[in-house]
This record gives C-alpha cells, sequence and structure tokens, in this order.
C-alpha cells in the first residue's frame, strides 16, 4: 500500500523548515507566556494595584487599564484564552467535521448529495456568524460556548475537506484490494483513509487554529466570547476603544498578541504543508 | 430602545435640556453685547450640524422610536402644552393658561392662538385631545403613560379651551404634559413623517445616517435663530469625536469619556461645557428575591463599594457621587452620600448579621456597552472582598429589555437612568427592580396628590431617605453631561434634561 510518508523521494526544503521553525517560535511565544500564567502571573489579575491608565514603568510593563490593574497580566491570561479557544475549536471541529466528512463519503449517493449541500450552505455563511447564533442560542456566553461555537463553526470546513480526500482514497485500487482480502470498513478507515489524509488535514487544522483565535477575539469584543474575570484578547481591545488617545498602548499590546499568534500559525500551516507535500516545496 | 423609562443606547447620559451657564457665558460674550460687531458676524442662515449617537428607531414617540426622537423632535417639531426647560422648569407653551378646579380634579386650559401646523391645519381642541389619548391609548409604549392614567376625560368645549377631569389629584400634570406632543389629528403615518407646530419641519430622514429640520415659515412664536439642523448620527463614539475635530459636525450632543475629551480640552477651537446631568448609573438588585429582600444585606453590599474610587476610574475628574436615586437638580434632594458610605469592615459584620457570615453569590446581567463591563468587573473586585463572588453575564440592550425590565427574570443588573424627577419608580412595587415598601408607595402617592409644591417635595424628600436607609439599590454615580462644539456656535442647551435638544437658540458665526 502506498501513503504519502512513503514517498520521500524529495527532502522538505529549506524554505519549508523555516517557516515551520518562525512559525513554531511565535506559538512557542505564547506557549510560554500562557503556560505561565498557570502558575504566576506578575499581579493578581483582579488587583487594581495601580493608578487608572498608568503609563509602562518597570512595576508595570505595559501599564494599566483604567481600573488599574496590570495589562501584562492581562495580556499573558490573554494569551492562555485564545490557546485554549483555538484547541478547542480545532479538536471540536475535527471530531464533527471528520465524522461527517467520512459519513459522506461513505454514504450512498443520496445521502452524499444532501450532506454535500448541506456543508456548502453552512460554509456559505461566515464563521463568526454561525459562532454567534451558536452563542445566541444558548443561555449565557462563556468560555465554553465561545470554544464549542466556533468549533461547530469551523467544522463544516473540515467535512467538506475530509469528504472530498477520503472520496479520493476511497477511490484507489489498493482499498478494494484491502476489501476483497476481509478488511473491514472500520479497519479500512483508521489504516488506509486516515493516515493518507491526514497530512492534508494537519494543514488545514493549523489555519482554523488561527482562524478560532481571531473568531473568538471577535465574540468577545461584542460581548459574546469568554465573559469577564477572563481577559480575552477582544475584550481588552474593546475595553480599550473610548481611551486609545490618551493610552493607545492598552489597544495596540493585545492587537500585537493576537497578530503574533495568527501569524505563527499561519506559518506553522505553511511549513506543514511544503513538508506533507514536498514536491510543490521543491517546484518552487 | 423604546421609550422606557431608561436609557439603553450606549453610555447614553441626559441631556438636560437648561440652558447653561457657561455656554450662556460664552453665548454672552459673543451675542449678549449685541452691539458690537460679533453679532453682525452671526449667520443667520447657517445649518447646525449636530452629531449623535442616538439614531431614533422611527419617528413617533409613542411607538417605541428611543431618545433619539426626544433629542431630534422635542420643542423643535413638536411642541406640548407645557415644555420643559433646560433649566427643568415647567413653563407654558401651547398653552397660555391654565385653572385648576377648587378639588385640584379639573384643569381648564387656554390654547395659544393662531399657531398652525406644518400642514397648514390649525390647531384647535380637538388636536390636543387626539394628542393625549395617543399617549395613554392601549397600545402606546409612551414612558409617560403609567403617569397619566389618572385622567378620567378631555372635553373640548371650543377651539381655543380643553377641560382635563382627573380622577385623583395630580401636582405634576403640567409637568406630564410637558412630554405629551401635540400633533395634527389629521396626520398619518406618523412613525415616518411629522406634523407638528415646532419651529422647524421635518425636511428629511435618511435612515442610518441624518435627520435634517428645516424653519417652518408660519411659526407661531419666534423664528429660530440659525437655517436648520441636521441630526448626524453615528454608531461610534470615537467616529463622532473625530467629526468634530474634522470640522463635519459643529456639536457633540453629549460626551461618552474623559479621556475623548482631551483632544478638545485646552484646545482653542473647542467650547467645552459641563451641564447638570440627571443621569444614574446602578447596579438594581431584584428586591423581590433572596438574599436582596433583605435589607441588611443590601447595605452591606452598598458598603462594600467604594464609589469614588469607581467613578475616579471611569469618568477621571468628573462625575458626581450620589447617595440615593435623587440627582441634586431634583427639588426633593438631600445629601445622603454618607448613607452606608464604603467601609468593608462593617460590610462584613452586616453579612454574618444577615446570615451569611461566608457571603454568597450572584449574578449581574450587564449591558455590553461602556462602561458597563468594565463596572461590572470593578463591582466583581469589589464584593469579592467582603465574600460576596460575582458572576457577569453580559447582554445586550434588547436582552436587556426582554429579560429585565418585562420578564424581571434576574438577580441583578446594571443600567444608567436618564431620566428627571424618576425617584416615582421607587413607589411601583411592578417597577422591574421590585422594591416595595408601603411607606414609600403611599408617601410617592401622597406627593402627587399634594395641593402645594412645598408639601410636594417635603414628601419626595422623605421617600428618598426612606430608599436610601433601605439601599434599596445600589446607586454608584451620576454621570457628568458634557457637550462639546466648535467655538464658533453658541446657544445650545447644556443640561440636555430627558435627552432633548433644543436646536432654535442655537447661533453660528460666518467662518
Amino acid at each position: 500500500m502506498t501513503t504519502i510518508a512513503d514517498i520521500p523521494q524529495a527532502k522538505p526544503s529549506r524554505r519549508g523548515s523555516l517557516t515551520l521553525r518562525v512559525g513554531l517560535a511565535l506559538l512557542g511565544i505564547h506557549l510560554v507566556l500562557g503556560l505561565l500564567t498557570v502558575f504566576w502571573t506578575p499581579y493578581d489579575p483582579a488587583a487594581m494595584a495601580g493608578g487608572r491608565l498608568s503609563p509602562p514603568s518597570l512595576a508595570h510593563w505595559a501599564g494599566t487599564d483604567r481600573l488599574g490593574r496590570d495589562l501584562m497580566t492581562q495580556i499573558m491570561i490573554g494569551s492562555r484564552i485564545a490557546l485554549m479557544v483555538g484547541a478547542g475549536a480545532v479538536v471540536i471541529g475535527a471530531l464533527i467535521g471528520v465524522t461527517l466528512g467520512l459519513l459522506a463519503a461513505f454514504a450512498t449517493r443520496f445521502l452524499d448529495d444532501v450532506l454535500a449541500a448541506a456543508l456548502d450552505i453552512l460554509i456559505a455563511f461566515p464563521t463568526l456568524l454561525l459562532a454567534m447564533l451558536v452563542v445566541a442560542a444558548s443561555e449565557s456566553a462563556s468560555l465554553g460556548t465561545a470554544i464549542v461555537a466556533l468549533g461547530i463553526a469551523l467544522s463544516a470546513i473540515v467535512a467538506r475537506l475530509t469528504r472530498i480526500l477520503a472520496k479520493r482514497v476511497l477511490a484507489q485500487d489498493y482499498i478494494t484490494a484491502a476489501r476483497t482480502s476481509g478488511t473491514s470498513w472500520p479497519m479500512v478507515v483508521f489504516k488506509h483513509i486516515l493516515p493518507n489524509i491526514w497530512p492534508t488535514l494537519s494543514v488545514n487544522f493549523a489555519l482554523q487554529f488561527g482562524l478560532a483565535v481571531i473568531a473568538e477575539a471577535s465574540l468577545s469584543y461584542l460581548g459574546l466570547g469568554a465573559p469577564p474575570p477572563n481577559a480575552s484578547w477582544g475584550r481588552l481591545l474593546q475595553e480599550a476603544q473610548g481611551t486609545v488617545y490618551t493610552a493607545p498602548l492598552g489597544a495596540i499590546l493585545p492587537g500585537i498578541a493576537l497578530v503574533i499568534l495568527v501569524i505563527g500559525m499561519n506559518f506553522l500551516a505553511d511549513g506543514l504543508r511544503d513538508r506533507a507535500d514536498p514536491m510543490r516545496g521543491a517546484a518552487r | 430602545m423604546t421609550d422606557y423609562p431608561l436609557s439603553s443606547s450606549p453610555a447614553r447620559t441626559g441631556r438636560i435640556l437648561r440652558r447653561l451657564l457657561a455656554a450662556t457665558a460664552v453665548a454672552g460674550m459673543l451675542a449678549a453685547s449685541p452691539a458690537l460687531a460679533q453679532d453682525a458676524a452671526i449667520d443667520a442662515d447657517a445649518v447646525i450640524r449636530i452629531g449623535s449617537l442616538y439614531e431614533p428607531q422611527n419617528l413617533d414617540n409613542t411607538a417605541g422610536a428611543g431618545q433619539g426622537i426626544s433629542e431630534a423632535f422635542n420643542g423643535n417639531v413638536y411642541e406640548a402644552l407645557f415644555q420643559l426647560t433646560d433649566s427643568g422648569d415647567v413653563v407654558e407653551n401651547l398653552a397660555t393658561g391654565y385653572e385648576i378646579s377648587e378639588d385640584g380634579l379639573t384643569y381648564t386650559i387656554t390654547l395659544q392662538p393662531g399657531v398652525t401646523f406644518h400642514s397648514g391645519d390649525p390647531l384647535t381642541s380637538a388636536d390636543v385631545k387626539f394628542s393625549i389619548e395617543r399617549v395613554t391609548a392601549e397600545t402606546s409604549q409612551s414612558s409617560r403613560r403609567n403617569s397619566l392614567a389618572n385622567i378620567e376625560s378631555i372635553e373640548t368645549p371650543d377651539d381655543e379651551t380643553v377641560v382635563i377631569t382627573l380622577a385623583t389629584r395630580s401636582i405634576s400634570l403640567p409637568y406630564n404634559l410637558s412630554y405629551v406632543w401635540i400633533v395634527n389629528d389629521a396626520a398619518t403615518e406618523l412613525t415616518a413623517n411629522a406634523d407638528g407646530t415646532g419651529p422647524y419641519r421635518l425636511d428629511a430622514w435618511r435612515r442610518g445616517s441624518s435627520l435634517s429640520l428645516t424653519p417652518f415659515e408660519n411659526y407661531w412664536g419666534e423664528a429660530p435663530s440659525n437655517g436648520g439642523v441636521v441630526f448626524q448620527y453615528f454608531t461610534d463614539a470615537t467616529a463622532l469625536n473625530n467629526a468634530l475635530l474634522t470640522n463635519a459636525v459643529d456639536i457633540i450632543t453629549a460626551v461618552q469619556s474623559p479621556d475623548s475629551l482631551a483632544q478638545f480640552l485646552d484646545n482653542p477651537d473647542f467650547t467645552v461645557t459641563e451641564g447638570q446631568s440627571t443621569t444614574k448609573l446602578l447596579l438594581a438588585y431584584n428586591d423581590r428575591i433572596e438574599p436582596f429582600n433583605n435589607v441588611t444585606v443590601r447595605k452591606a453590599l452598598a458598603r462594600a463599594v467604594n464609589d469614588e474610587q469607581l467613578l475616579q476610574s471611569i469618568w477621571g475628574e468628573y462625575g458626581t457621587l450620589i447617595g440615593s436615586f435623587v440627582p441634586p437638580t431634583d427639588p426633593w434632594y438631600v445629601d445622603l452620600v454618607d448613607v452606608d458610605a464604603y467601609d468593608p469592615e462593617s460590610a462584613r459584620e452586616l453579612l454574618a448579621e444577615a446570615g451569611y457570615p461566608d457571603g454568597f453569590s450572584f449574578t449581574i446581567d450587564t449591558p455590553n456597552y461602556d462602561p458597563h463591563p468594565i463596572v461590572a468587573q470593578f463591582l466583581q473586585n469589589a464584593l469579592a472582598e467582603v465574600g460576596v463572588t460575582v458572576d457577569i453575564n453580559i447582554i445586550t440592550a434588547n436582552e436587556w429589555y426582554t429579560k429585565i425590565y418585562q420578564a424581571q427574570d434576574f438577580e441583578a443588573t446594571l443600567q444608567e437612568h436618564v431620566n428627571h424627577r424618576d425617584i416615582v419608580f421607587y413607589g411601583n412595587p411592578n417597577f422591574y427592580w421590585g422594591y416595595d415598601n408601603p411607606d414609600v408607595t403611599r408617601l410617592i402617592q401622597e406627593a402627587e396628590q399634594s395641593a402645594t409644591v412645598e408639601e410636594q417635595t417635603e414628601k419626595l424628600a422623605e421617600a428618598n431617605r426612606i430608599i436610601a436607609e433601605d439601599a434599596a439599590s445600589n446607586w454608584l454615580y451620576l454621570y457628568p453631561q458634557i457637550v462639546v462644539s466648535t467655538a464658533s456656535v453658541s446657544g445650545y442647551p447644556i443640561n440636555g434634561l430627558n435627552s432633548q435638544f433644543y436646536a432654535y437658540d442655537i447661533e453660528k458665526r460666518a467662518e
């Protein structure tokens, strides 16, 4: 049998490994900051320790917000929340999306058409709009509902991709061979289909991670995301909006943190793609 | 939002219509020394561009049009029998005089002669009857519907006379009538059109953008000092500030944060005026349910919050501390700031006394616009200090209206109340916060039936003291009311009482 990993002709290009490394480094910044907050933050996030909108100082590296809370602490907690949202949404999106995609790939022609049409309709809705609908339908906004909402919103894209990839694999002769030799369908899925489509899916997951982080920031900006005291970057941006002339750092820093994480994930996706598809990397 | 008696637009502050001292001082320098060259420089044809965050939902104040319609239309397009001035006085407007019967139940009101509507129809007593009944009708969404519910009948013996008969005495009738637009009884489609008697007629309403008014040629009173006004609507305070900075508007009706003021203070091109506000920010509990039905718990929570620190955090050096629901401009104001002042130690003792030595937890339903979310976090921190856990549930203005105002399904909520003379809400046990003290209900009813203003004031001051001692809600602070304009305009109202913004005296100097 043939899986993509079995075609090792071309070495991953230098460019490929460079983007991968830059992506990992940018993501690493947030991983370190986010994990650190589990054990330690510069200040108690709720402590109104400084003055109103203090500028950066030795005591408060990034200054304070209107209530005198340390901004650096808030941004670090924002890293943790962004990572949780990204990872959570991707896991949920992957579980739902891959399951639906495989179902569609295996389904009878009629069911496949119905599922494909339903997925196309879902994809036509912007991710953020879908997530807002899910949040609105739930009792009250929380970090959990935001993650579930984003996961559901992302699952349609994953499902469509899975369906196409799985169908392509299913058409291969070796699947027929495997079936003829008595391999059960579940074994076919786990031994042949998933390993073959995994490299492409993982690139997609990395991209979806970035999308989920941006969408969560937007939800929080609108007051639909994680409620206070969760210091989501979107909420920090929203709270700093009114003071953007007098204390611009309050809006700029969460923005920079968001950009670093999303660019990092995009580089990572790029690097993964080059690795998964070495021919493409070499062709450049 | 509908015209319920509070605001739900982003951080709205009350615009009290009081022609204010500082503005008049500026106007005074320019216009009150009339013989000087300044006077000649006034451009009587200038169109005044007013920047606002409060676009009306429709054009009818009995159909849930929101506070924006009061801002644009009260006194400008529509007039009432009485007018609430920017300084809070009630003066005759379309009424030239009225007589009250011995028992205080019959008001005979004489109308201003020679008044015509914008459509050309003359004003008659039938129009007045029609207009009042529009507000008291079953389908009316006016916030003053309840206040006028004691009107038993309206008679029109001749074209210039209206006789209103009441079920019980009502000392605030002229005041309440100042909320009733006098509308032509032949007018239709009032949600999209207007036919009033005011100094301006509606020119055009471009939804989502602007509403323009032009002077009405046959106005019965003094013609406006300008050539018309355009209300430009914005959804974002920063965009509105930028519009003023770039001379796209002449006036901002209410500035929303001290930080945006930095751009206008110390800049000779702009005039910043602080007026008298009636906008109160409060943490309202659902007083019907445990533990908020316990006075001791409410007093403890009041003592746990450092209002001064909160006000400083949100408004810097602006704003005023209040000890109850009554702002200093209401006649029944009493300084109650020291009642349940900040004292976390005694807050903990009171909680223990009330049977909550380990505190309790509750949810604050928090409107999603500034400053509510950040205020909720302040309260979350402050109450955590005394062992009380607060969850914050962020909701939209619409949800606030249905969940809290209508369904009364909440534990506590944050809201700003903009209205003038609104202590009467504490006399209504069915109001959303469910405060029910028979003494207060009785005092507020008796105050309304008082024969003299002194008696009314005394009774309401007494009710005011009781609600403060009961810590009926947690009154956090009084917003400042700040109007900013380019230096070339003057004569605008600075208090914005009840969201009104009378435009007819605004003058603009020629550039």
